[in-house]
């Protein structure tokens, strides 16, 4: 091994909206060498990729790239130096054929009075390169007739060898972000072949939950937890138990989450569904009681969050059934969800949760229900706006003006503009998605808080979440889902709570004594 | 500048910042008073190149012409607002004003013919939002395949050429003066304005429209009537489309084939002129009436300054570009992370 690094990563920090996400990460990677990264979700993976592709700059630190100072404000500078990202969501535009996708951006090395462009070379040249790989791939055919999988791996190596083959750049630099989440099996042998040929010419960091793979495939791994490197192992000296701890070893705090709070499942049953089948996932069958929390956990992709919506009625479902307080058995329909007194937080804020040109009170008050109007359709404006002084009061909206924009608000106190949406109405049930994703601590702390003060007047609580932590310590039974199927119910009473290592095991796929386990 | 504010502080402009001083620089910001800048310095530019715009007898002229494109508007607003487009009022008014026509020599309904007119534009605008939110057709799509069909329609029933009738009562709905020197058909369009106003700031309805328009996925998520809430809003673009197709036939004394054919621009112009954002969620109808005024000032006062047509084309359509230009706010582009 060299030991000349390819690209240094000297003390970089990075915070934001002051909570720090990056602090002070110091990392080398040699050339030829693949570089595994792991840590939890929040743990700073993304944002350091976000580094070292210019998406974002950091607050503090230098990267060296062969030594020299490399500072891209792009991630088309990035790119042009050497370094280059697979991204979790596909960059190919599948109406263009193979070729126009791999050399996409780089035309200009093909064309003729920078217009015309030389085909018949752009298509040898493609087919040189998606060959070499061992893709099996015709480079004239449209990128849409090719698997998700297959796609996938074109990312790949145009990531790879594109700077190679095109920019003459001697060792790119790169960056896999999850990129076997969405392989087949007979993908991700292709894959790994892949990564082993492509070695030779490139330096890889590789981006995985699966830590057999990350162990499988990288010569040193980094273990992140809370934007800071815990530990960084060579590859003969790490198993997965090691990493599992290295991860998620923090200590727990049971008051963090209000454990002793906790209210049981004792209680009358709020909502059930039985069979449910959608979009995502199938024959799902729950209950959720009151005064309890549900947290519902998985691997990206189980259908977590399509069941949230499932349930609400907010996506439509092929088959089954819910009923509420022990009703009619009914197909869910959102309009009956509401009329029920279910509220629904989603988890891409910005996008599904507030509209952020709007002022909080319009923000607060939008739900399909008469809350805010009379029978004939009158808006209420002023009890519109008393409500949400009281709310903005009641949750600690800080910096909160009724008429204020949201897009001025913090994501923290833009999630808590959404909860006040439902804490203004009569609300029985809530199906939180990641509630406090991309929120800082202290609104985290206080979110946990309202929580459990809902929980104890009655309301029933489904948490959706990919934090490990906040799903055993907030839940009081824990379902888990696999590849869009509620495998397992573990009980979480506030003294016997299951331990992360023991959720990852339950969630991974593949696990034969899980059978056993499934509850009734 | 006190009902600037006055609708900012009731919600008209979302952006809007509690306090006078932050809701004013909110104001000046997101350019809302930038319409407003542009009607005085075009009544004040008019007044002083030509000295026939302010006489009371060009005044009585104008007030009929911005009415029909006032009316007209008041529905297609709403439609823009919740981020869709509705090309075919145009078509819409020339339809109900030819079948009302049509209906008046049939027999003499007189002003029952404007309530013919209306419940006609409002099936047309049902036809409209249905196709649009059922079928899931783009609405520019649809509004410009309805436009082609309301037209054909409607010349067909003209024949193609234009078509007189013979009821004073219904004449007298338009051009009567119940209010000297201020023609019927302008208290139809500022009733109207004013109730719509108040439906777009008051009503369920009024905050559905914003809501579409401004977040159709969290109005979906949070579980509002997305869909028969965009029907509604076409129905009420053909209502208004009918009203004004009457009321315009009722002031000229005949539906013509060129009647409401300005109207797809100048609605479209003085919608988006006013204020409301073609992405749809800002703005709304109280703001359509200063775009009205800036294209009716703008027609009127180039033609009594002997303008000549093509210049004034010209012109009218530099205008509204630049005016969009100015007044939109491009801060809303900005994506956070």
């Amino acid at each position: 091994m060299l030991h000349t690094a390819r690209l240094e990563i000297q003390d970089i920090s990075k915070s934001f909206e002051g909570a720090k996400v990056l602090d002070a990460v110091d990392l080398q990677i040699g050339p030829g060498q693949v570089l595994g990264l792991i840590g939890e979700n929040g743990a700073g993976k993304s944002t350091l990729l976000n580094i070292l592709t210019g998406i974002v700059q950091p607050d503090r630190g230098t990267l060296l790239l062969d030594a020299n100072p490399f500072n891209p404000t792009s991630y088309a500078e990035a790119a042009r130096q050497g370094v280059s990202r697979v991204f979790q969501e596909q960059a190919l535009i599948p109406t263009l054929r193979v070729y126009e996708n791999l050399f996409l951006s780089h035309e200009a090395r093909f064309s003729r009075f920078r217009q015309i462009m030389r085909q018949r070379e752009m298509i040898d040249l493609a087919q040189g390169i998606v060959d070499n790989a061992g893709l099996g791939i015709d480079v004239r055919k449209p990128t849409s007739v090719y698997s998700f999988s297959k796609r996938q791996l074109l990312e790949i190596v145009r990531a790879c060898l594109v700077p190679v083959d095109l920019l003459g750049i001697a060792h790119p630099i790169i960056l896999l972000d999850e990129p076997t989440a969405s392989l087949d099996k007979a993908d991700e042998q292709i894959f790994f072949r892949l990564l082993e040929r492509l070695r030779a010419q490139a330096s890889f960091v590789f981006v995985s939950h699966r830590l057999s793979e990350v162990l499988e495939l990288s010569d040193a791994i980094v273990v992140l937890k809370d934007g800071r490197v815990v530990k960084r192992l060579e590859a003969g000296e790490a198993d997965e138990r090691l990493l599992h701890s290295l991860m998620v070893g923090r200590e727990q705090r049971s008051d963090y989450y209000h454990e002793a709070e906790q209210q049981g499942s004792q209680r009358p049953v709020v909502l059930e569904a039985r069979e449910l089948c959608g979009d995502g996932f199938s024959d799902v069958g729950l209950a959720v009681h009151e005064g309890e929390v549900l947290g519902i956990g998985g691997l990206l992709n189980s259908g977590k969050s399509e069941l949230g919506k499932g349930l609400m009625g907010i996506t439509p479902t092929r088959s089954g059934h819910v009923r509420m307080h022990g009703g009619d058995w009914l197909q869910p329909e959102i309009s009956a969800s509401l009329a029920a007194g279910c509220g629904y937080i989603p988890a891409e804020r910005l996008v599904e949760g507030i509209v952020a040109d709007f002022p909080v009170t319009w923000n607060m008050s939008m739900a399909g229900d008469d809350r805010f109007c009379s029978s004939l359709g009158i808006w209420k404006t002023k009890e519109e706006k008393n409500v949400a002084e009281r709310m903005i009061a009641e949750l600690k909206i800080r910096s909160a003006a009724p008429l204020l924009a949201c897009r001025k608000l913090s994501g923290g106190n833009q999630q808590k503009v959404v909860l006040a949406r439902w804490l203004c109405r009569d609300v029985r049930l809530l199906v939180l998605d990641n509630p406090t994703r991309g929120v800082d601590a202290g609104a985290k702390e206080e979110i946990y808080a309202t929580i459990r003060q809902l929980t104890a007047s009655g309301v029933a609580v489904i948490l959706i979440t990919d934090e490990l932590l906040e799903l055993i310590g907030m839940s009081d039974r824990i379902g888990i889902m696999q590849q869009g199927r509620l495998t397992t119910i573990v009980d979480a009473a506030p003294q016997s709570k299951p331990t992360e290592v023991e959720m990852i095991g339950l969630m991974l796929p593949g696990e034969q004594d899980l059978s056993e386990r499934r509850a009734a | 500048m006190s009902e600037q504010k006055a609708s900012a502080v009731s919600g008209g402009t979302p952006s809007a910042a509690p306090g006078p001083a932050s809701s004013l620089s909110a104001s000046l910001r997101t350019g809302a008073w930038l319409p407003v800048a542009v009607v005085v310095a075009l009544f004040v530019f008019f007044s002083l190149m030509t000295p026939s715009f302010l006489t009371m007898r060009n005044a009585t002229g104008l007030l009929g012409q911005a009415s029909t494109l006032l009316i007209a508007c008041l529905g297609g607003s709403f439609v823009i607002l919740m981020g869709s487009i509705d090309l075919s009022v145009g078509a819409m008014v020339l339809m109900s004003g030819a079948a009302t026509v049509v209906a008046l020599n049939f027999g003499d309904i007189g002003a029952f013919a404007l309530l013919f007119a209306v419940l006609l534009g409002t099936a047309l605008g049902t036809l409209n939002g249905a196709i649009f939110a059922f079928g899931r057709i783009p609405s520019f799509v649809v509004t410009l395949g309805t436009l082609s069909i309301f037209t054909g329609a409607a010349w067909q029933l003209l024949e193609g050429r234009a078509l007189r009738f013979d009821s004073n009562v219904f004449e007298m709905l338009a051009i009567g003066q119940l209010v000297p020197r201020v023609p019927n058909i302008a208290l139809f369009a500022i009733a109207g304005w004013g109730l719509m106003t108040w439906v777009g700031l008051k009503t369920r309805f009024g905050r559905y429209m914003y809501s579409i328009g401004g977040g159709e996925a969290v109005a979906r998520i949070v579980g509002l009537p997305v869909r028969r809430y965009q029907v509604y809003a076409f129905a009420l673009s053909g209502a208004m489309a009918g009203l004004a197709g009457a009321l315009a036939t009722a002031r000229l004394g005949a539906a013509g084939p060129t009647l409401g054919q300005d109207l797809l621009l100048n609605s479209l112009a003085a919608i988006v002129v006013g204020g409301t954002s073609l992405a749809g969620g800002v703005g709304g109808v109280h703001r359509t009436l200063i775009g009205v005024l800036i294209i009716a000032f703008l027609d009127n006062g180039l033609n009594l300054m002997g303008v000549n047509q093509y210049t004034q084309m010209v012109i009218k359509g530099l205008v509204v570009v630049i005016a969009v230009l100015i007044s939109q706010d491009r801060g809303r582009n900005f994506i956070i992370k």
